[in-house]
């Protein structure tokens, strides 16, 4: 089948793309936004109209980007681990952890404090990255050094910041949800935050060394380790960076709000396996991934602003729209090539 | 080799041993099943080692009055007493038949139909049907995630199903029986359904059913939800609801109390699963297709297995029995369908991990979860404690037992050598890298 | 003057096994020296301790005269030892220069950024001083094998390996490549890089090589050059005894046409044409071989065949029935026994054990079911008979596969896919890896299950085996037969010429094809017009 949006030609992007499959997925975005932007310019007062004007508003593009931070952080994350042979499906968990840490250090620290000149808000951000970090360390030392199937201890991972955020908020503060800081990240912060990681990951797996041998952990990683690189080094720093990428958006959607809402399946509701699927629908392409969060973030965003407008429209169909999508796409279109060593344990002989 | 003495014992005489009673016995006296069980019995002891710590650390930074537990020596104190909680959650669970610090170890007025061992035993028999559901699929080599889809598609249609069916059969105890059976049958369809379509997309597309799967999950709440809200949701009910389904098609509770949620009957059909998929996986040529596929998928294609046909199979077969643990959940726990199913799918996993993804370990698998919810709820009642510590202790649990090579490392470590768990599984790995690099053993590999 | 290499008493243990006894060895710079001996005897475990990889239990490897003591690989590189492995260690989906340079990446910006230009031009100014033709740019899973074989050979050079080990160099490539390669081993050693070699064919280690150390059960049997021995003296020193290579075949008058093959294509995994237009046919009491070397479409065929893979074009009648869209399922219930190539990873599921084992293909079928139930009572009479008849040790039914030597997995599955009461084998490299006492008992098998009247197709890349074996030789190369042979007449060069895809001069050309009736259409329409008709559909 041959796909009539991969001629198309972008100036900068197809320098970051080599893929034709990720190509059309921006581009089909960039043009449904665009024939969005015309028909909501020339029909003003249709559901186009509103629409345009809900897409292109700056409080769109706010709960867009606060919801897409972690989808995109966690996403990226997962690209690191994953590449590097250890497939993280506990991105979840890790989103969760990093969520309440950094609003319970924040919260400790005491809104208006100060630590070593860090306002308490960026305390409590660093104390989510720290925290969502150990987790991954944790998951990374078990897959890595104890040999443990990857998905059963990613879906660990899970379960236990799942158990465990609730309960220390019951513990510290009485109740599964905290209370709230009375002061928050401002989007602007989560928005610049997901560019620049994006960027510097693609950086990263493209144009380093580390980036190299990321990739060849995962694809072969008999070769890497007979050049002298040691497999396992190079997996631990790919699942630690899930990590520490993890806690940035966990942390950034905990902070934009100011609370930690533990009830149900946490506030981050299943942003981590979304996330996992922003990846594979990016092709393990940091930008493919941004272009995938941001999609899905931005199709909740307006469903919630349609909502406010008086439009009925059932908020649980629409945000089983990216669900539905993907398993389309897995299933006409978007092969995903996993890397040849993920999920499989290296020893090194010795 | 690396077999047990018992099978050279039985390979000199088989007409002794009755090959099927060989066969039953076997999974029981192979090693491996034996380091597995040894496995599984460690994960559960580190997790309540290391939850013993949690809540002890938690304690020291709660705020209470009075210290509930002080440290023997160094005279800390800490709000929650560790000892207490999980005495509270395995005591309590059972309903209290330990005599806890009396004279006397058994308290003499305990009956087993007490309500918190009917609500132990009501989570166990739903854990059972979502637990061999998972285990199905993974002895096809199909990680099926999607368990608790499956279940909330065939809750809704037991739900639906038993209430269009109910005004067309008299009241009664015969049309009980019907209701619970076409109930059942509707939510092994459903359920079924559900799981043949990950299972196809895996077959004909090649779509990772890990994936496939938790989208499904997802998909499955949300239909179902906006179904119920939209269409069939109770008059008058403030929650989003499907009527109740008429008295008599559900199970009923027999000698535990109605509140306990928990009907024998039910906990026999579970057991009768047990059986009848321990005999088809063991026993049957489609459970020979189905391991084989699982083990060795290139073995298996070579022996005539159709792969496509089995994937299908093997996941519709397990959506099957995650639907009809959703039919036991609508027609023996809540009487409706409601929207906030609880996560017995999400549990079966556990559960299958647990149980080597043996049917037959399925039974204390689901059993230990069944009392970790019910002693949850005491643990609510009687203690401080939150009691999400079990939602800790169950993904500490999963993550022990995901990682046998640390207990076989630990094993080394404390010397136990190749007479503990780090025997079998040590020497064979051994075994393996001579072969594949020196092969100084027998023939060698095929490597040329 | 010291020699490049010199391990002194290299003795390694595993648990259980002594893989190396005492060995010494010592090679001159410049020199190519061969490690010959049977698959298990210890060589690629020696050069392993050489190259880092395993510690040696007791023994010093120097080199140069130095005393070294190796942690890892890298210790190894460092010393200026480099090692190209049987299979490849590179990374397919990176491009050339990408895994030349991995592990030791140029880089600028302050390390941040790979510098791309410096590894482009290190590879390019290897490639041409040593002579090779690489694109530093082509990905690896574009590249023919002898392609990849030079990128490991440059990623050695570029660490400044001065000793160069190579694990059986040739068993990939065709013979042509093979004589490239001894051009590189040429260019190499003029440069002063010293080259070790492990092998298991003689003809090679004789060709190739200055000197050939031959290890047979992990111990040393003699160091001797080139020019001072004989083919025959070799090949005792590798076994330990004379050895009878030629199984005794006695003429026999094919019977009916069992198996047809017509115009077969068939892709391999990646979709690229792996099998480009085959014709042949199998009769009852024959023996069809097909040679070549290995990756030239073979594995392909016989999946054709066999129903694991879906020919892309032509047709397979099997006893005057067309196998077109039928199953594996259906292939095994007609009566057509598989000896697979891989049998850890097909032949056998190895934690089964052997009673489970015996009824892989059967697992339907009576007496082994009935009703869709299994009877283990009957698998395990059944195993134990394939045991006892096919000598499989230990004897144990309820022994896992893989707790089993190479050559009695072997022998288990023979027996299984023999006493199927087949009316055609297909056996693709029955005794690789096999030790010779079980590779004679394994021919003996096939060579009395032809004088049942059988029918065997097999496909070896071991020439004395096929050529010994077979009524009929066939040559494949790149998804082509090159020619069909009369195995009693053809020359060793002239399988070789057809190995590497030369055709031979019209004289023996003619001769094979009074054999090769499969060609002929005008033979099909006299015999069979099932099968006539059905070559119209095709």
């Amino acid at each position: 089948m041959r796909n009539p949006l991969a001629d198309v030609t972008i100036p900068i992007l197809d320098d970051l793309i080599e893929s034709d499959y990720v190509r059309s997925l921006i581009v089909g975005t960039v043009g449904v936004l665009g024939a969005l932007l015309v028909f909501g310019a020339l029909f003003p007062d249709s559901v186009a109209g509103d629409l345009s004007g809900i897409v292109f508003s700056s409080s769109t593009a706010a709960s867009t980007s606060r919801l897409a931070a972690p989808i995109v952080l966690a996403g990226l994350g997962g690209i690191f681990a994953e590449k590097s042979g250890v497939i993280n499906i506990g991105l979840e968990g890790l989103l969760i952890i990093s969520a309440f840490a950094s609003v319970y250090v924040a919260s400790v620290v005491g809104i208006g404090n100060a630590v070593l000149g860090i306002p308490a808000i960026w305390v409590g951000f660093l104390a989510g990255v720290a925290a969502s970090t150990a987790l991954a360390g944790v998951f990374g030392v078990v897959c890595i050094e104890f040999k443990a199937d990857q998905i059963i201890a990613g879906l660990a991972v899970w379960l236990i910041a799942l158990g465990l955020a609730p309960f220390m908020s019951t513990v510290f503060f009485g109740g599964v949800n905290t209370p709230n800081l009375g002061a928050r990240v401002s989007w602007r912060y989560s928005a610049v935050m997901v560019v620049v990681a994006t960027f510097a990951s693609w950086w990263a797996l493209n144009r380093t060394a580390f980036g190299k041998h990321l990739r060849a952990a995962g694809e072969n990683p008999k070769a890497l380790d007979t050049v002298g690189v040691s497999v396992s080094k190079v997996r631990h720093a790919g699942v630690l960076l899930s990590g520490v990428l993890s806690g940035v958006g966990g942390s950034a959607l905990a902070l934009s709000i100011g609370q930690f809402v533990g009830s149900g399946e946490t506030m981050v509701q299943g942003k981590g396996f979304i996330a996992i699927v922003a990846y594979l629908f990016g092709n393990y392409n940091p930008v493919g991934t941004l272009g995938a969060g941001v999609l899905f973030a931005g199709l909740d965003a307006v469903q919630i602003r349609l909502q406010q407008l008086g439009y009925a429209v059932p908020d649980t169909l629409v945000q089983t729209i990216p669900y539905v999508v993907v398993i389309v796409v897995l299933a006409l279109v978007g092969r995903t090539r996993l890397p040849e060593a993920a999920g499989e344990h290296y020893e090194t002989e010795d | 080799m690396s077999r047990s003495d018992a099978g050279a014992d039985g390979g000199s005489d088989p007409d002794r041993v009755p090959s099927i009673a060989r066969r039953v016995v076997a999974p029981f006296v192979d090693r491996s099943v034996a380091e597995r069980l040894l496995i599984s019995v460690a994960a559960i002891l580190l997790s309540i080692v290391v939850g013993f710590v949690i809540v002890l650390i938690s304690g020291r930074i709660a705020q209470c009055s009075t210290a509930a537990w002080t440290m023997p020596l160094t005279g800390l104190g800490f709000c929650y007493d560790p000892v207490e909680v999980y005495v509270v959650l395995f005591n309590g669970a059972l309903g209290y038949p330990f005599a806890v610090g009396e004279p006397g170890l058994f308290d003499p007025n305990w009956t087993p139909f007490n309500l918190s061992f009917g609500l132990t035993l009501s989570e166990t028999t739903l854990l059972i049907f979502t637990g061999l559901s998972v285990a199905v699929a993974f002895r096809a080599g199909l990680f099926n995630i999607g368990t608790q889809g499956q279940l909330v598609v065939g809750a809704l249609a037991t739900a639906l199903t038993v209430l269009a069916a109910a005004p067309f059969l008299p009241e009664g105890p015969a049309a009980g029986v019907v209701l619970i059976v076409v109930g059942t049958l509707a939510g092994a369809v459903g359920g079924g359904f559900w799981g043949a379509i990950p299972g196809a997309l895996k077959a004909y597309a090649d779509a990772n059913e890990v994936i496939t799967t938790i989208m499904l999950n997802f998909i499955a709440a949300n239909i179902a939800y906006v179904l119920v809200l939209e269409v069939f949701r109770a008059e008058g009910s403030s929650v989003v609801a499907t009527r109740y389904v008429p008295e008599h098609a559900q199970y009923l509770p027999w000698f535990f109390p109605e509140s306990s949620d928990f009907a024998l009957l039910a906990l026999l059909v579970g057991l009768g699963f047990i059986g009848g998929l321990y005999y088809l996986v063991e026993h049957t040529s489609f459970g020979y297709d189905l391991r084989t596929s699982g083990v060795q998928a290139a073995a298996a294609k070579y022996g005539g297995v159709n792969a496509k046909a089995t994937t299908v199979r093997a996941m519709t077969l397990s959506g099957a029995v995650g639907g009809v643990g959703g039919s036991v959940w609508v027609l023996m726990s809540e009487g409706r369908w409601m929207a906030s199913v609880p996560a017995l799918g999400f549990d079966g996993i556990t559960v299958s991990i647990l149980a080597g993804n043996n049917p037959l370990g399925v039974l204390p698998a689901a059993f230990l979860f069944g009392i970790l919810k019910g002693g949850a709820l005491e643990i609510g009642f009687r203690t401080d404690v939150p009691t999400q510590l079990v939602g800790v202790l169950r993904g500490l649990i999963i993550l022990f037992v995901a990682m046998p090579e640390f207990f076989r490392m630990a094993g080394r470590f404390m010397g136990m050598g190749s007479s503990g768990p780090g025997g079998p599984g040590g020497s064979a790995s051994t075994a393996e890298e001579t072969g594949d690099d020196s092969a100084a053993v027998g023939g060698g590999e095929a490597d040329a | 003057m010291n020699p490049a290499v010199h391990m002194d008493g290299i003795t390694k243990r595993f648990p259980g096994v002594v893989a190396n006894d005492d060995v010494d060895l010592a090679v001159e710079r410049g020199s190519v020296h061969a490690l010959l001996g049977e698959n298990g005897a210890g060589k690629t475990t020696l050069m392993n301790v050489l190259y880092g990889l395993y510690e040696p239990t007791e023994g010093t490897v120097f080199l140069d005269g130095e005393p070294q003591s190796f942690d890892s690989p890298r210790d190894a590189i460092d010393a200026g030892v480099g090692m190209i492995h049987q299979h490849f260690m590179l990374v397919d989906p990176m491009t050339v220069w990408e895994n030349v340079v991995l592990g030791n990446e140029p880089k600028t910006w302050g390390g941040l950024r790979v510098d791309e230009d410096a590894a482009r031009e290190a590879v390019v100014d290897l490639s041409e001083r040593y002579g090779f033709d690489v694109d530093p740019d082509a990905r690896i899973e574009d590249v023919s094998v002898g392609v990849q074989q030079r990128v490991e050979i440059l990623k050695a050079l570029y660490r400044g390996a001065d000793v160069l080990i190579l694990d059986e160099p040739t068993a990939v490539l065709t013979p042509q490549e093979v004589e490239d390669l001894y051009d590189v081993f040429e260019e190499l050693t003029d440069q002063g890089k010293t080259i070790i070699f492990i092998s298991h064919k003689l003809g090679e280690a004789l060709s190739a090589a200055d000197e050939i150390t031959v290890l047979r059960d992990g111990v040393n049997v003699g160091t001797v050059a080139t020019d001072g021995v004989t083919r025959e003296e070799l090949a005792e020193m590798m076994v330990g005894r004379e050895v009878l290579m030629d199984p005794a075949t006695t003429p026999q008058e094919p019977g009916d046409r069992v198996l047809e093959v017509t115009d077969v294509r068939a892709e391999d995994d990646r979709g690229v044409e792996a099998v480009s237009g085959v014709s042949f046919e199998v009769r009852a009491g024959e023996v069809f071989g097909i040679a070549g070397v290995d990756g030239n479409g073979q594995s392909q065929l016989v999946e054709a065949i066999t129903g694991m893979r879906e020919a892309t074009d032509g047709s397979v009648t099997y006893l005057g029935e067309p196998m077109a869209g039928a199953s594996r399922r259906e292939h095994i219930d007609r009566g057509m026994a598989f000896i697979p190539e891989d049998r850890q990873e097909r032949g056998l599921v190895m934690s089964y054990d052997l009673t489970e084992n015996g009824i892989l293909g059967s697992q339907h079928d009576p007496p082994f079911a009935s009703g869709g139930r299994l009877d283990w009572r009957a698998s395990r009479e059944h195993a134990e008979s394939v045991i006892e008849q096919y000598d499989v040790r230990p004897p144990n039914a309820d022994a896992e596969a893989e707790s089993l030597s190479g050559g009695n997995q072997q022998k288990f599955i023979v027996g299984r896919e023999f006493e199927r009461d087949p009316d055609l084998v297909v056996a693709m490299h029955p005794t690789r890896g096999v030790d010779i006492g079980s590779t004679e008992f394994l021919h003996d098998r096939l060579l009395e299950l032809r004088a049942e009247g059988k029918a065997v197709l097999l496909v070896s890349s071991k020439l004395d085996e096929v050529q010994g074996l077979s009524d009929r030789l066939a040559v494949i190369h790149e998804g082509e037969f090159t020619g069909v042979v009369d195995p009693a007449t053809v020359t060793e060069e002239e399988i070789g010429l057809l190995m590497a895809g030369e055709t031979l001069d019209d004289d023996s050309v003619e001769g094979a094809a009074v054999h090769d009736a499969a060609t002929d259409p005008a033979g099909d329409a006299e015999t069979d017009d099932d099968a006539g008709g059905e070559e119209v559909d095709a």
